[in-house]
């Protein structure tokens, strides 16, 4: 069984450093209104960009899933 | 060890040479529709998101190949997909901020930001790094090529009598002639269209091989169940071994090389100009990272994965002396028959081919607008805001992409040196990447971020990372995470964060300091001796400069030295760039996007939402740049007098090729019916008796 640095440690680390990033972004465009909410279409987006951070979340960690237990 | 030499047969021989004449030919019929450098460099601001983004993929597959993520693939598993599944952190910076501001600044090239934003200076110095970057990333391109192809090329041949030895370099100097013709005669329209149908055999050929080779190795689960289960996590060991590290990559691949692939690579972002609208563009780069790069991930390792597997097998067909740059070519040859192995190895190399064709194409986009054009304005031979000479400007173009496709072959010297691609491309990103991430980065996201700020990143972070080369246990080591330091090639990736964090606190701290910088060059403006103290500081930065180039005078005086040349810089910036703090950051920066719009339709917006119309077409006897419709279509569209529209032909498939943008005049009362002007017709390529679609753009 992989240890806890091969598994769920890099996990961690990408989307908690990553989601910093991902965060400070969505903060800042809305800030400065770089997104205006307004608008249809940029509020279609904000939902894109929130989904795409928890899509790439959820494969990440079934695929350690996958890979530990099946 | 000997390499492998000569695999595949005749047939795929055939098979190559057809599909590389069929993709030059059909790069060549598209070369047509280049009327000028707009349409050379950027393909004319007018295509639709799914072919950007189908173009995208072969560029972003390709760069980051076949050859290298097999590679580390074959060494460590599924977690050679980890560079394609963490690019989605940066997109909220990328579609709200650089995006918008690209295509609404007008800029023609990263370093033009810099001067409008900043100064002519940082234009100059962004310049500079904008060229390493890209000539080192066709050197790593050309690298990748040669390697791809060697295996197939037999140790030595006879030509003409003469017995000739096949070399790496040899090789790569061939495939840098190819390369250099097809972009150099095509244009970016040509790569566009080429992409399109790379994009597709790319991926149908890494799939290919994925399939088969599962089915080879007797099923998905006699795959799954031959891997060790280390090999089949999808993120590397937390810190070790120093060749294949999940933090090291993450900071030098996801930060670095993601802000880097989205914020600097010329290539890219002329893809994204090349977009219709910024929205076309945001959909083709949310369809790239969510659905294309998950799938490329596969596409690109998978022939690793399968070599791996197949390695366990009892009577493994996997030659010992494979080295871990040729597995997927020795993997293709073993799975895949006659004839459907030159595919798949024809496939591949016409792709890498097409991402040096972009970045080649960028370059000389870099040089003719941040080189050549300023050269000409400043020797008085041509006036600012004047096009000039299109002809003129086109055989430069065209000069410049062999003189780039010669540096390119050089850069291939020194990348060859690292074990694998993968690594020497990891060096690559994490050196070259931070300065001008950082400088654009703040630049965008930071109203005051300050020309003496920007210059400062680049000279004083550059002298503080050369540094950091020379020292890394004493300078990087801090940053480390825990990798352990390899002596001969230290901190391939990590380094990344320590580059990034040294420029970003030049930048952030020379910024601050603004005003105190402002107080002292006045001061130094009121005396006499001025021009004498400024040129004694120009002196004591080039000395400083020099020793940390060649590291004379050990690490301490060599870091002290470094923050007194950034001190330097920054004053010498301040005392001679004259910077307006407004007028410099109006629709320059993310916190005045609206007024960037404004400034690029030349009147208030109207962002109402409308429909796209559906109208035949009549010419007018003008030439002037507005279209017509009638009172219907616009009260459909929720069009005023003013607004920017956009015409195509109403066939999809087509992906705007064959379009034009203009502004709406009055309107008339013949329903259903859109006049444009002769020029239109041409710029458009439209066709008699064919349908449109008109659609508002702001």
């Amino acid at each position: 069984m992989p240890s806890f640095f091969n598994s769920w440690l890099p996990f961690i680390y990408l989307y908690v450093v990553g989601g910093i990033f991902f965060l400070l972004g969505m903060v800042l465009i809305r800030r400065v209104k770089g997104i205006d909410m307004r608008q249809k279409k940029h509020r279609f987006w904000w939902k894109v960009m929130i989904f795409g951070y928890f899509y790439f979340m959820i494969i990440h960690a079934l695929l350690i899933i996958a890979a530990l237990y099946w | 060890m000997d390499r492998i030499h000569t695999i595949g047969t005749q047939t795929d021989w055939v098979v190559m040479i057809v599909y590389l004449v069929a993709i030059l030919l059909f790069g060549s019929y598209f070369s047509k529709y280049n009327h000028n450098t707009t349409d050379f460099f950027f393909g004319g601001r007018r295509f639709s998101w799914w072919l950007i983004a189908m173009s995208i993929v072969a560029t972003g597959v390709s760069s980051h190949s076949f050859v290298k993520y097999s590679a580390k693939a074959w060494e460590y598993g599924f977690s050679s997909s980890m560079a394609y599944m963490n690019d989605w952190f940066f997109i909220p910076f990328f579609m709200f901020g650089w995006l918008p501001i690209v295509v609404y600044s007008k800029i023609r090239s990263i370093p033009e930001y810099f001067e409008k934003r900043f100064s002519p200076s940082a234009r100059f110095f962004v310049t500079i790094l904008q060229l390493l970057y890209l000539v080192g990333y066709i050197g790593i391109g050309f690298l990748t090529m040669g390697k791809a192809i060697l295996p197939l090329m037999p140790p030595t041949m006879s030509l003409f009598g003469l017995e000739i030895n096949i070399t790496l370099m040899g090789l790569i100097i061939v495939i840098a002639f190819v390369t250099g013709a097809y972009t150099t005669f095509g244009g970016q329209i040509a790569v566009l269209f080429t992409d399109l149908v790379q994009g597709f055999m790319l991926l149908l050929a890494g799939l290919m091989v994925f399939i088969i080779g599962i089915d080879y190795v007797g099923g998905w689960h006699a795959f799954w169940n031959l891997l060790p289960t280390e090999w089949k996590m999808p993120l590397a060991h937390y810190n070790k071994p120093s060749d294949f590290n999940f933090v090291g990559i993450f900071w030098q691949d996801g930060i670095a090389g993601s802000v880097g692939f989205l914020f600097m690579n010329m290539g890219l972002i002329m893809r994204f100009m090349s977009a219709k609208s910024v929205n076309e563009g945001r959909k083709a780069a949310t369809f790239n990272i969510l659905f294309m790069l998950p799938v490329s991930a596969i596409v690109v390792s998978g022939g690793g994965w399968v070599g791996k597997a197949m390695s366990m097998l009892s009577n493994s067909p996997i030659p010992a002396n494979t080295e871990p740059d040729f597995i997927f070519v020795v993997v293709a040859n073993i799975i895949m028959g006659p004839g459907v192995f030159g595919f798949v190895v024809a496939a591949l190399a016409a792709a890498l081919m097409s991402t040096v064709n972009t970045l080649l194409n960028a370059s000389s986009a870099v040089y003719v607008n941040d080189i050549y054009n300023p050269m000409r304005i400043w020797l008085k031979k041509l006036k600012k805001n004047d096009k000039g000479n299109e002809k003129r400007a086109l055989l430069v173009a065209r000069i410049a992409t062999v003189a780039f496709t010669i540096l390119g072959v050089l850069a291939v010297i020194p990348f060859s040196s690292y074990p694998t691609v993968y690594e020497a491309h990891g060096y690559f990103h994490s050196t070259l990447t931070p300065p001008l991430v950082i400088a654009i980065f703040l630049g965008v996201f930071w109203k005051k971020f300050t020309p003496a700020g920007v210059i400062a990143t680049v000279i004083g972070g550059v002298s503080l990372m050369v540094l950091g080369a020379y020292y890394p246990g004493v300078l990087i080591a801090p940053f480390d995470h825990g990798t352990p330091m390899d002596p001969v090639h230290p901190y391939t990736y990590i380094g990344a964060l320590y580059n990034t964090f040294v420029c970003l606190a030049v930048g952030v701290i020379v910024t601050l300091f603004h005003k105190q910088f402002t107080k002292t060059v006045n001061r130094i403006k009121k005396y006499s001796n001025r021009n004498l103290i400024m040129s004694v500081m120009v002196i004591v930065c080039a000395i400083f400069f020099m020793l940390v180039i060649l590291n004379i005078g050990g690490v301490q005086f060599l870091f002290i030295a470094s923050l007194i040349m950034t001190f330097l810089v920054s004053m010498i910036s301040s005392y001679y760039i004259k910077y307006d703090p407004i007028a410099q950051t109006e629709g320059l920066t993310v916190s005045s996007l609206h007024r960037a719009k404004e400034m690029f339709k030349g009147s208030k917006l109207n962002e109402r939402d409308g429909e796209i119309v559906k109208v035949n077409w009549n010419v007018r006897k003008d030439d002037e740049d507005f279209v017509n419709l009638s009172k219907h279509e616009m009260n459909k569209m929720n069009a005023e007098v003013g607004d920017l529209i956009y015409v195509s032909d109403a066939r999809k498939y087509l992906g705007g090729l064959k379009s034009f943008h203009s502004t709406i005049g009055e309107p008339h009362a013949e329903e259903g019916i859109i006049y444009i002007s002769k020029e239109h017709l041409q710029n458009g390529l439209l066709i008699k008796g064919r349908l449109l679609t008109a659609e508002k753009e702001m």
